[in-house]
Parts: C-alpha cells; sequence; structure tokens
C-alpha cells in the first residue's frame, strides 16, 4: 500500500471519527451537567437523519440539514422539560429506563411514517463529485463532512470555554453539587445544553444520510460506537471523547479493511484495554 | 463475654438455615409445573407459557443483577446467545456427546462474562449499562459477520441427537415436557438464587452495592464478587438460552441481539427486581401482553415503551415490589389491630 | 496518659504531599502520633485536614512523603491490607450501608477481624438495642455512633475519624468524646481525630496538630495550643 492510499484511508477514517464526534458530544454534554445519559440519542440521529431526508427533498440538501438540525433542538429541549426535568434527584437508571422506552417508541415511529425499507439521501450535484488529493480521487461530500465536524469542534470548544452557560457546563462536570449549590440554576441552562447536544444528533443524522442508508434501525450502530467513545473518553470529558472518536474513527475504517469480519469487535477490545489501564477512561471526568 | 463471642463464632460459621417454608414453597412450585400442563390443555397457550418460562429465566437473570450489584445490564442477550450458538455449533461439529456440550455451552458464557466481569464492574453505574449494550452488539456483530463459523444472518438448524440423558429428545421439543423442564429449572434456579442471597456471600455484594468505598475500608476486595455475582446472572442467563436452542432446535443472531437484552430488562422492570422472582413474574406478563396485542402488535415495541416508561416512573419496585410492599402494610396494620 | 514516645510511632506521616486541582492540600506535612496518644487535628476550612486522612488511610495516593505505621512503610497498600493491619477510619459524611440492618452489617465487618467483637461493640456504643433495625431507619445520631462502630470492629490499633461528632447536638458530641477517650484508653487504640468541635477536642486529646492552608502550624499539648499566639490569630481568634 503506497502513502497516497494510506492517506485516504486516514481521511475516511477522520470522516467516520468526525461523526461520531459530532453524536458523541452531545451524549458528553448532557452528561456533563445532568450525570444522566440518553439512551434515545441514537434514535435522535435517526430521527434527524429521517426529516433532514424529507426536507430536502421539498427544500433542498441545504435547508434539509438547518432543518433537521433545529427540529431536533426543539425536541431535546422538550426531552429536557419532559424527561430529565421531572427525573432529576431520582437514581439515574430511572433516566436510562425511560430514554431506553423512547428508544423503542421513535424506532417505532420511523417505522410507521418512513416504513422499514431503506432510503437514501442524494447530494445536491455541487458535492456529489470528487476531488483529487495526492493524486487519489476523494469525494466531496467526505471532505464537507470533515470540515463541518472541525467546525463543530472549534465552535463547541469556544463556547465551553468563553460563555457562561459553557463555564457553567465545564464547572458542573467537574463537581456538580458545588456548582448548584454556588447559585447556578441548572435547570435554566439545561435546556440550551440538552437542545444543542440533540441538535448537534440531528445535524450529524442529517451529513451521515448519504453516507449510510437510511433505516429505521441506523440508530443502534451509532449509539454503541458513541457509547464506547464516551465511555472510553470519561463520561463528560469533550477532549477525550474527540480522542476517543478520532481513534475509533481511524481504528474502525483500518478494521474494515483488514479484518472485515472482526471490525466491529475492534473497538470493543480498544475499550475494554482502555479500562482495564484506566477505569475512568482517558480523561477522569474533565471537560 | 466468653459466651457471646462464642455465639458469634457459631453465628460466622453456620450460614444461615433454610427455612421449611422455602423448601415447602420449592415443592409446591415443582408440584404445580408437572401439573398444569394437564390443566391448561391448550397447546398454544403451553407454547406461549414455555417461551414466557425461557423469557422469564432470562429476566431472573437480569433482575438477580440490579437487585444484587445494583447495576442494570442492556447487554444479557450475550450470554444468552453465546450459550445457545456454543451448543448449536458443538452439535454441528459433533465433537463431544451432548452431555458434555450442554456443560460447555453453559460453562463458557459464564467464564467469559466472569472475565469481562472483572473489568466492567468497575466503572459507575450508568457507564455500566453502556458498556454491556456495546458488548452485547459486538457479540451480535460478530456472529452476522463470522459467516464461515455461524452462517451469519441465516443462522442454522442445530442437528439434535435422538436422546438426552436417556430421554427422547421430543422432551424438550414438545411443549407438554418442555415446559415442565423449563419450569422445574427456573424454580430451581430461583431457589438457588435465593439461597445465594441469604449466604455470607449475598450479603456481602449487598453491602458492596450499598456501599462500595466503606466496604473495602472494611477489608473486602470488591471487584471479585461483583465479577461473581455478574457471572452468576450470565449463567441464568445461559441456561436460558441453551433451553431456547434446545426447544427452538434453531439458532440465529436474533438471540444475541439487543432487543432480546431490552426485553429481558423490561420484564425485570415491569415484574420488579427486589424479588428474586419479579422478573419471572413480569415475563408472564410480557408474553401475555404481547398475545393480547394480536394485531396491533406491528407497534408492540412503541408499546413495550410505553409500558417502560410508565412503569419506571408509576412503580419504580415493580409489580412484586408493590404487591410485597402492599402485604408488608397489611401485615404491620394487621399486627397493630 | 501524656507518654507515648517511647516505642515509635503508631502512625507516621512525613514529607506529606497532595496537590488538588492548582494548589497544594497537603503540602510537606510531618506528622508522628505515639502509641495509645489520641492526636487532635484542627484548623481552618480548607486546611487540608481531610485529605490529611484521606492519604494516611489510603483513600487518597500518596503523592510524594511517607506513610508509616510502627515503622513500617504503609504507603504501597491497599486499604484493605491496612485494614488487616490494625488500621481503620470513619468518615466526615455518615458512610454505613443504608438497605443492610446494623447487625447484619457489623457481621460483615467481622467477617475480616481476626477477633470479631460485634456485641462488644454494640454494647459499648448503645446499640444493642438496635440490632435488626434497617441502618437508614435508625436516628442520625446512632448512624454516626454504627459508622464509628464499623471502624472500630475488630479493635484496630490505629483509628482515623474524620468528624466523628458532626451534626451531633453538643450532648451528643460530649458522651461520644468520653466514650472515645475511654474505648481509645481501655483498647489502648493510637486515635487521630479531625474534629471542628474544639470542646470535644480540648477535652480528649493528648497532644493537637494545627494545620492552615496545607502545611502544620503549630503542634502541642491542648494547653499549649490554646496560648499559641500563631494559632489564636490564625484560628481561634475568630471563635474565642
Amino acid at each position: 500500500m503506497t502513502a497516497n492510499v494510506f492517506l485516504i484511508q486516514i481521511l475516511n477514517g477522520l470522516v467516520y471519527g468526525g461523526l461520531l464526534f459530532i453524536v458523541s458530544v452531545g451524549l458528553v454534554l448532557i452528561f456533563g451537567l445532568r450525570r444522566v445519559v440518553n439512551f434515545a440519542h441514537g434514535s435522535l440521529f435517526m430521527i434527524g437523519a429521517y426529516v433532514g431526508f424529507s426536507i430536502s427533498l421539498v427544500a433542498g440538501f441545504w435547508v434539509g440539514i438547518v432543518g433537521a438540525a433545529v427540529a431536533l433542538a426543539i425536541a431535546g429541549a422538550l426531552l429536557d422539560v419532559s424527561v430529565f426535568r421531572p427525573l432529576r434527584g431520582q437514581d439515574p437508571i430511572a433516566t436510562v429506563l425511560v430514554t431506553f422506552g423512547l428508544l423503542l417508541i421513535l424506532e417505532d415511529l420511523a417505522n410507521t411514517v418512513w416504513g422499514k425499507e431503506t432510503h437514501s439521501l442524494p447530494l445536491p450535484e455541487m458535492l456529489s463529485g470528487s476531488v483529487e488529493i495526492l493524486g487519489q480521487p476523494f469525494p466531496t461530500y467526505r471532505l464537507l463532512v470533515i470540515a463541518v465536524a472541525a467546525a463543530v469542534g472549534i465552535a463547541l470548544a469556544l463556547w465551553l470555554r468563553f460563555s457562561r452557560i459553557g463555564l457553567f457546563v465545564r464547572a458542573s462536570s467537574v463537581d456538580p453539587v458545588t456548582t448548584a449549590v454556588q447559585g447556578v440554576n441548572t435547570d435554566r441552562v439545561s435546556a440550551v445544553v440538552v437542545a444543542i447536544g440533540t441538535g448537534l444528533a440531528g445535524l450529524s443524522g442529517t451529513i451521515a444520510a448519504p453516507l449510510l442508508a437510511l433505516s429505521p434501525s441506523m440508530g443502534g450502530s451509532i449509539l454503541i460506537e458513541s457509547f464506547i467513545v464516551v465511555v472510553v473518553g470519561g463520561l463528560g470529558s469533550f477532549s477525550g471523547a474527540l480522542i476517543a472518536a478520532l481513534a475509533i474513527g481511524q481504528i474502525h475504517n483500518l478494521g474494515i479493511i483488514y479484518v472485515p469480519w472482526a471490525a466491529t469487535m475492534v473497538p470493543f477490545l480498544l475499550m475494554v484495554a482502555v479500562l482495564v489501564w484506566r477505569p475512568t477512561g482517558f480523561a477522569g471526568s474533565h471537560v | 463475654m466468653s459466651r457471646a463471642t462464642m455465639n458469634l463464632t457459631a453465628g460466622r460459621l453456620a450460614a444461615p438455615r433454610l427455612s421449611h417454608l422455602s423448601w415447602l414453597l420449592l415443592a409446591v412450585a415443582v408440584a404445580v409445573g408437572f401439573g398444569l400442563p394437564a390443566v391448561v390443555g391448550s397447546v398454544l397457550v403451553l407454547t406461549l407459557l414455555t417461551q414466557a418460562v425461557i423469557g422469564g429465566m432470562l429476566a431472573v437473570g437480569v433482575g438477580f443483577l440490579i437487585r444484587q450489584n445494583g447495576v442494570v445490564s442492556f447487554g444479557h442477550a450475550a450470554w444468552y446467545g453465546v450459550s445457545a450458538y456454543c451448543i448449536g455449533l458443538l452439535l454441528r461439529h459433533e465433537v463431544l456427546p451432548v452431555e458434555a456440550a450442554l456443560v460447555l455451552a453453559l460453562a463458557v458464557p459464564t467464564l467469559m462474562a466472569f472475565l469481562l466481569g472483572l473489568v466492567i464492574v468497575r466503572v459507575p453505574g450508568v457507564a455500566f449499562s453502556m458498556l454491556t449494550l456495546a458488548v452485547g452488539q459486538a457479540f451480535h456483530e460478530f456472529a452476522m459477520k463470522a459467516q464461515a463459523v455461524t452462517n451469519g444472518d441465516d443462522g442454522f438448524a442445530i442437528p439434535l441427537p435422538d436422546t438426552l440423558f436417556g430421554l427422547p429428545i421430543s422432551t424438550v421439543q414438545q411443549p407438554e415436557t418442555m415446559f415442565v423442564l423449563c419450569w422445574t429449572l427456573l424454580a430451581l434456579v430461583i431457589f438457588g438464587l435465593y439461597v445465594t442471597v441469604r449466604s455470607p456471600f449475598g450479603r456481602l455484594t449487598e453491602a458492596i452495592r450499598e456501599n462500595e468505598e466503606r466496604a473495602r475500608f472494611i477489608g473486602y476486595k470488591t471487584v471479585l464478587p461483583r465479577a461473581a455475582t455478574y457471572a452468576l446472572s450470565a449463567f441464568v442467563a445461559a441456561l436460558a438460552g441453551l433451553l431456547f436452542a434446545l426447544y427452538n432446535g434453531f439458532v440465529s443472531p436474533e438471540v444475541l441481539h439487543w432487543t432480546l437484552s431490552g426485553s429481558a430488562l423490561i420484564m425485570a422492570v415491569i415484574g420488579g427486581s427486589k424479588l428474586l422472582w419479579g422478573p419471572a413474574l413480569g415475563a408472564v406478563i410480557f408474553f401475555f401482553l404481547k398475545d393480547l396485542a394480536g394485531n396491533l402488535t406491528e407497534h408492540w415495541p412503541a408499546m413495550i415503551g410505553v409500558t417502560v416508561i410508565v412503569v419506571t416512573v408509576l412503580m419504580p419496585a415493580g409489580i412484586a415490589g408493590s404487591l410485597a410492599e402492599l402485604g408488608g402494610r397489611l401485615r404491620k396494620s394487621g399486627g397493630r389491630a | 496518659m501524656n507518654g507515648g514516645t517511647t516505642g515509635g510511632f503508631a502512625i507516621q506521616g512525613t514529607a506529606l504531599t497532595r496537590p488538588y486541582g492548582g494548589f497544594f492540600a497537603v503540602n510537606k506535612v510531618d506528622i508522628a502520633v505515639p502509641h495509645g496518644e489520641i492526636r487532635g487535628l484542627i484548623g481552618p476550612n480548607g486546611a487540608g485536614k481531610s485529605t490529611l486522612i484521606d492519604v494516611l488511610s489510603g483513600r487518597a495516593a500518596v503523592w510524594s512523603g511517607q506513610v508509616r505505621m510502627d515503622g513500617r512503610d504503609i504507603g504501597g497498600m491497599s486499604v484493605q491490607e491496612r485494614r488487616r493491619h490494625g488500621m481503620a477510619r470513619s468518615f466526615q459524611k455518615t458512610n454505613i450501608f443504608p438497605e443492610l440492618s446494623v447487625r447484619e452489617q457489623l457481621d460483615i465487618a467481622a467477617r475480616q477481624a481476626e477477633k470479631p467483637n460485634v456485641p462488644e461493640v454494640m454494647e459499648e456504643l448503645g446499640l444493642t438495642d438496635l440490632g435488626p433495625a434497617r441502618a437508614r431507619d435508625i436516628a442520625y445520631g446512632e448512624q454516626r455512633r454504627l459508622d464509628l462502630a464499623l471502624a472500630l470492629i475488630g479493635r484496630p490499633r490505629v483509628l482515623l475519624l474524620d468528624e466523628p461528632a458532626a451534626g451531633l447536638s453538643m450532648r451528643e458530641s460530649l458522651n461520644l468524646a468520653t466514650l472515645l477517650r475511654d474505648l481509645a484508653q481501655r483498647w489502648k487504640v493510637t486515635v487521630l481525630i479531625v474534629e471542628h468541635d474544639m470542646e470535644v477536642v480540648f477535652s480528649i486529646c493528648d497532644r493537637i496538630t494545627v494545620l492552615q492552608l496545607g502545611r502544620v502550624l503549630a503542634e502541642g499539648t491542648p494547653d499549649e495550643i490554646r496560648r499559641s499566639p500563631d494559632v489564636i490569630t490564625a484560628y481561634l481568634g475568630s471563635a474565642a
């Protein structure tokens, strides 16, 4: 394998890692603030893909992306008010079970509305070609995915660093009790934070749609890989999730090429290895 | 002083004795199992009951883990499925006598669960749930992708021998007899778990569940007992998977899918896991609801979703838990009156 | 009972340092408690008292410095091994097994003890009648005593107590202090006690170590500490 081909593989890994990062970071934000895990997160990714698909059929690709992100952000705010807020103070397992129930409902909803057969989201003309990188063709759209992932990462990093809510999320992910005692109202900011998290799930769902086949079960596999990212990265850690997502993106991609029959086992083995080494993940619990 | 010490030493050495009542209950449960097929009569209902008892056993495994370790597994189908695949592959390749294959099909998933448990019981509860889901799905993907071994998505028929422990193979294939076998085993499993939770080991794992840190500071290693509990609950799931494989004579990746793990968890939640038999009750309710749903089965997942939300929010102790609470309250007020 | 200077130290920390966030919660602290002594550990909030207890008990890893028990370096020992070597501790926040009965959890603790003494401990701490009660259902003061009882099972040689009287009424605190003093003498336990209640500290401690901002500010008998100008300015000034 030449260096050029290898570089293309790295880029492909970056595409998947980038997508995984956008999905996972939504889980990380919600965990950092509320100490709960949203098991319906993958389903929101899936619903986002379908919503983006439906909107883009009518109003075009770009409107589809924005529309899906906005629609899922609104759904996230509702989720916060109707699920996370009433269940705060209870065992986090209660939230896990309720969001698991939501997962089943959302999958059924997608089955009913969009049917079991797979759909695919067509790309606009300008993105369907490929560009040449070091003499190798590379699909333009995949570059766009990398760019969007990078933009989301930078925007989130700045937001966490400089905004009031961002500061609060960082403080809360280190020590939720003290932060709450300091008089900051978790409930007031959490609708915003959860909306951003689910909005990112919707965004990534639509962006992933042209690369994957749309099916109601697509939420399952992304949920599992993003769980691995979040746990390996160290629950609630923004930078840990970034590293883990990029690593799993590469490993996933190389695994498909070299050990296709075991590709899905590889991230799992990585996870076990990391946990043996550090039960709290890469980054402990700092954002 | 010395008398107190002696009492205490005796208390330490002798495990708490089981009451006659618990033995009696076991005997009654087994007797009911033998009597039920004659009473029910309908093969259709018996088929449903057999499925419910096998599902119930998986759920009992999940519930035992919740009760004893305080963590929720979203991936117990892994152990159910590994056991089913083990027996299938061993019989398919005729490497072992069937009786030995049965033992191995239980031992392999239990051992795997124990080793995995040493790693994953160390993470906090919510992360544990996430990891079990991921691990379960990794097994599922493996069964799908490793075509050469598992025949992928299509699965394969298990070539069953003519006899099993001297009994004709139809014993495990016809609902009339298989129901009795599964029911009896389920009763024995619940009884065995009951003995376990009352043993010093059971008390210790409860203490660790309650307060892991303090358990360490009074001198206990805490990973090993929790991993052992996880392995025991995996063993129960594996037994359920083994019964399923024998009853169906067929194995496919469905037995490893997370919807099965999720269903088992839901049975445990509906039934309530504070009492060991709660999840089994949940399983019976689950299967009969599913049957009642009839034409609506297309929306079965959503109905289950709604059910799990309602039970979690309104009845966190589950049906068995609520019954027990009610019973306790009645007893108390009766005592006062 | 002022002595104990002979025969080495029951528990000793040398140049202990432990960072927390951007500063040192414990900074080059030397502390040495002779056998049989009751040592008080006081200081304003954030002085590093709890961190010091955590480092000595193995809850927090030693970052630099040494922890010794009877002269033996125990820095690398797990908390379970420390317990086996006769070290026990209690916690600032009540740290019990809420769903187990009082008797059950003491029995579990006793299974790790060479000489189990559950009835004795229950008697001493006034828990005898509470055996079958679920720990979460008993009164707060009783829960605090249960916390202490869990540490006392097996008659530890070194007892590290992190605010055992926190949240107790004045009367309960003084009863607890008397009890501790008495038990320590009869069972020959070396005690290091963090406590906010000055009355408790001054009434039972042989010597007192004062921490401030992670460093040892002063050490001496209760009388010396009461009179130390440093301590008065830094700590007692506001309280006196």
